[in-house]
């Protein structure tokens, strides 16, 4: 099976170099189950979702030549996988600590709402008051020109079923 | 034989080191067993699923606890 290899300390980016990253053509690349995913997620224009439980399978379609930003709920599992590429050779690959809780809480842009949280992303989503829940549901989600994408992700069933603001 | 087990502390991982410490001293085999936690170090195996055994530097188990039988092979070859 493996041999060993002496891996060199993981380079960790914050959201906000991250962000940087992306500008730059950095690709993201979020490890966290689809379940998770499908609650809140990073609303970034390119991005790859792929479980740490596919991991292992499916690295191999990550790109070597471009720079890989590795993101999770919190920041270990993505550490795990940042490690686990540099010791398949990927050497442009970083670790974003904290998350897309850390993400969430400087404002960065995100789909749906994160259970019990209170972020500037989460209260300029499209349903910010805290009207009931039906009522709010129809009167921000119904599909017109002012529609974002955001709004239809907060708006989404499984979102909605959490009891988020929609 | 010298014997790493991979693990950030899981009770998989501790259930494996009291595994094979039990079955090394019932067998009469010395082994040096050590825990490897840090990650960066369980990572330099590899290995993404703990709990991993590494035997005399050679992966040989990554993922649940080692059968007993697989252990007992390991400490009779």
């Amino acid at each position: 099976m493996n041999d060993r290899v002496d891996l060199p300390q993981a380079r960790e980016v914050c959201p906000t170099t991250t962000r940087r990253l992306i500008g730059d053509g950095a690709l993201l690349v979020d490890v966290r189950e689809r379940a998770e995913v499908a609650q809140v997620a990073f609303d970034v224009p390119d991005l790859v979702v792929m479980p740490l439980s596919e991991f292992e399978q499916r690295f191999a379609e990550l790109p070597r030549d471009r720079e890989l930003v590795m993101v999770c709920q919190s920041g270990p599992r993505s550490l795990k996988a940042t490690y686990f590429l540099m010791y398949q050779g990927y050497t442009r690959v970083a670790n974003m600590e904290g998350g897309i809780n850390k993400w969430a809480s400087k404002g960065f842009p995100i789909k749906g709402v994160r259970a019990g949280a209170s972020t500037p992303a989460a209260v300029s989503s499209c349903c910010g008051t805290a009207a009931p829940a039906a009522a709010s549901a129809t009167s921000c989600c119904a599909p017109g020109p002012g529609a974002s994408a955001a709004a239809g992700a907060c708006c989404s069933p499984a979102v909605a079923g959490s009891g988020s603001c929609c | 034989m010298d014997i790493k087990v991979l693990g950030t502390g899981c009770a998989n991982c501790k259930a494996t080191i009291a595994l094979i410490d039990q079955i090394a001293k019932a067998k009469g085999v010395a082994v040096t067993l050590e825990k490897v936690e840090e990650l960066r170090d369980i990572m330099g195996y590899g290995v993404m699923s703990t709990p991993g055994v590494v035997i005399d530097g050679k992966v040989v188990h990554a993922g649940g606890v080692p059968s007993r039988d697989k252990i007992e092979h390991w400490l009779s070859a």
